[in-house]
């Protein structure tokens, strides 16, 4: 079964694409290539199930542009993508609660004239929040509070739409199933080594789509190939019951050291997440320090909640938080691009060719942003064609 | 005191059961130490070190805010340096030199604490930091320092400020105690007030009086971090003195309307005079002297009167403007890089 020998050729790999990480990402692609350009894929995770990380953990917020006052592009693009994710995968869409951002007077990066101006003209819905929800804030710190339109999604309902687009196009999925490295056989083909419950295995394609998000440079380095600069940081979000004034609304303050607090769909709580305490610590890859892996600093991470600062800073701004009973945290490692510490901004990583022909590694921060990652996709094959 | 014991960190423990947080004897409050600093890069390790040692001693959950007032040395580089390895330690920088007071107060609009410590690094003795807060912690709102001696300074400072301190409680009625510093711990509702204070001219120490809440003085020995102390100047005490009495009290203003109220009076009389002088007794020649100093009193209120509401209205032109009281550059969190173990898992080899 390994291709190995001089014999190889990309026509004799097993697969057109293995695509490496069964998350919200890796599955999206694999339904793409199999349908836009019918490929034979197959698609490698090692957990137990699909969208068990970075998919799962996070505030699964749907952006619709609200977030980036200070990068007009992400915003634009979220705008966008907005309306066809909510769409697209409407079953798993939350929206039977209400949203709203308010503006901190100091420490904040933007004033509400500026976030309201923004808004408007990316065409984001935007207006002042009744005096009800108003009165939640403290007027000495909040310079005012919107209305906006945001939604949610049930990552345990998306990861079952996901399963199904997967059964449709009859994609392979192997769980438990860790990419060890990718090598180059004579030919061209890729042939990638696997670590599984019955030992090791190995399979070959015509592409490796590397999707693995924080541990895109484990399989890189394991590989013997450059590593990408990339920046890491340990996250934790509370999961916490909300007092009644919160029930069913989600609140984010914009746009400074401050916190959102929203629903979360899965278990029925809110999410809390703190600008200046969600993150415990971060790295970069590449640096001085040498490379860690993000998922063994994960494992084992001190584990002191931050929910002691992180509530006493929102009570701050929303005295009724006072109220929040914590019941657990969601820990895990949240991996950017090392530009968008300056501009905020959520850019896609796609590069191909990296390090070995036909080794392609993307990561994208949002889950809207599979659409861009799609069009870039095509775009690139339709010049390689030409 | 109730005695809620933490709920919040007993419940963090049951969801991460490798947490391990050790008992300490203050664990259910959560400390605040706000320090302003400026150009202060040849104490501020010193200080830091000192201040981490004992909040770290004596709290499970604690921060500690530097504010750095437009320094123009390296002090924010080396308090960045700690950011690396110290964690809970926030810097926020400020866009340029706003003055102590609007640097402590952008300090207090920024802590989460329970109960926040302000403090000096030049002359203020972090191994308190533990008494004043207990002492907060038994009620009053603010626990403010009084230094046991005044540095030694010139006569004509050591009269002005009896002088000042005198002036402020028998004329303002504002009750300033005397030799009062910056070492200060709040509770959390006298934060909440002061930061609602938008006042440019900033003297924190007359708004623990004002916010009310009651304060408690301690009599503590400053404790000098150099050789020489940065002192003010004769001309700067007597401006801090003249904006301090003109933020705290109308008084002198309503002094200088009674003055008016009483010369105009006088004058009235004067009038009354000159004109029965005039209707009974003929062949005056005299008076001339009366003409020069009559109206040279006159002048002279005048002018005080003057000079008073030229205080006032200046005042109230900055008030009025109603600009933020200061800008923040930039605010940086401690990144601790993982403890030792994690150093383990550094790959060097690559298969």
């Amino acid at each position: 079964m390994p291709t190995s020998g001089s014999a190889a050729t990309s026509d004799r790999a097993e697969v057109d694409t293995i695509i490496v990480g069964g998350g919200f990402f890796g599955c999206g692609l694999a339904v793409h290539l199999r349908r836009s350009l019918g490929q034979r894929v197959v698609l490698l995770e090692m957990e137990e199930d699909l969208l068990q990380r970075a998919s799962y953990a996070n505030q699964a917020r749907v952006h619709n542009g609200y977030h980036y006052p200070r990068s007009l592009l992400t915003a634009v693009r979220c705008r966008v993508d907005f309306p066809r994710f909510t769409h697209d995968y409407r079953e798993c869409i939350v929206d039977d609660f209400e949203k709203y951002y308010a503006v901190g007077r100091d420490f904040s990066k933007v004033t509400a004239a500026q976030f309201r101006l923004f808004c408007e003209r990316v065409g984001a819905p935007i207006q002042v929040a009744p005096a009800a929800i108003r009165k939640l804030f403290d007027p000495a710190l909040v310079e005012e509070v919107f209305t906006v339109r945001e939604v949610a999604f049930d990552a345990v309902k998306l990861k079952e739409i996901v399963l199904r687009q997967l059964a449709e196009c009859r994609i392979e999925v192997r769980l438990r199933t860790e990419a060890k490295c990718v090598r180059r056989l004579e030919g061209g083909a890729l042939e990638v080594t696997c670590r599984t419950p019955e030992g090791e295995d190995r399979i070959t394609g015509a592409a490796v789509l590397n999707c693995t998000y924080s541990r895109l440079n484990k399989l890189l380095i394991d590989s013997d190939l450059p590593p990408i600069r990339l920046k890491h940081e340990l996250t934790e979000m509370p999961l916490v019951e909300v007092p009644d004034e919160v029930r069913g609304r989600g609140f984010t303050m914009m746009c400074g050291p401050f916190f959102s607090i929203m629903p979360f769909p899965p278990r029925g709580l809110h999410t809390l997440s703190h600008v200046r305490y969600t993150p415990h610590c971060e790295w970069m890859d590449g640096a001085a320090a040498g490379w860690r892996d993000p998922y063994a600093v994960l494992r084992r991470a001190v584990r002191t909640t931050s929910f002691p600062h992180m509530i006493r800073d929102v009570a701050r701004y929303m005295p009724c938080l006072k109220g929040c009973t914590y019941v657990d945290s969601i820990w895990e490692i949240k991996t950017v691009l090392p530009k968008s510490e300056v501009d905020d901004s959520r850019p896609v990583l796609y590069r191909r060719d990296c390090g070995l022909p036909n080794l392609t590694c993307l990561l994208g921060g949002k889950i809207d942003n599979i659409y861009d990652i799609v069009a870039v996709m095509s775009a690139m094959d339709e010049t390689r064609r030409a | 005191m109730s005695e809620s014991s933490g709920q919040t960190p007993a419940a963090g423990r049951a969801a991460s059961p490798e947490a391990t947080i050790p008992s300490k004897r203050s664990s259910d409050c959560f400390v605040s130490v706000v320090a302003p600093v400026h150009n202060d890069a040849d104490i501020v390790e010193a200080f830091l070190r000192e201040v981490i040692a004992v909040v770290k001693r004596e709290y499970e959950n604690y921060e500690l805010v530097l504010v750095d007032d437009g320094s123009t040395d390296d002090t924010a580089a080396r308090v960045a340096s700690f950011l690396e390895q110290e964690r809970c330690i926030r810097l926020i920088r400020l866009s340029r030199r706003f003055g102590q007071d609007i640097a402590i107060s952008a300090g207090l609009d920024t802590v989460i604490g329970d109960f926040v410590v302000v403090m000096l690094p030049e002359s203020d003795p972090p191994e308190l930091i533990a008494e004043v807060v207990e002492r907060c912690r038994r009620g009053p709102g603010i626990v403010y320092g009084i230094r046991a001696h005044r540095p030694s300074e010139s006569l004509v400072m050591k009269v002005g400020s009896r002088l000042f301190y005198w002036y402020f409680r028998r004329v303002l009625g504002v009750d300033l105690p005397p030799n009062s510093t910056d070492f200060r711990a709040y509770s959390r509702q006298s934060v909440n007030a002061i930061t609602r204070i938008k006042d440019h001219l900033r003297y924190l120490r007359t708004f623990g009086t004002y916010v009310g809440f009651g304060g408690e003085p301690f009599v503590y020995q400053p404790r000098p971090r150099r050789a020489r102390l940065r002192s003010r100047t004769l001309g700067e005490a007597i401006g801090l003195a003249i904006n301090m009495t003109v933020a705290n009290s109308t008084r002198p203003l309503r002094i200088v309307s009674v003055l008016g109220l009483a010369l105009s009076g006088l004058c009235v009389l004067h009038i009354v005079y000159v004109l029965l002088l005039h209707a009974f007794v003929r062949d005056i020649v005299e008076g001339w002297a009366t003409q020069q100093v009559y109206g040279s009193v006159m002048f002279m209120f005048m002018f005080v009167i003057l000079a008073t509401l030229c205080e006032y209205v200046g005042r109230l032109l900055g008030e009025v403007k109603d600009r933020p009281l200061y800008f923040v550059l930039e605010e940086r969190t401690s990144s601790v890089l993982l403890v030792d173990e994690q150093r383990k898992n550094v790959v060097t080899e690559t298969d």
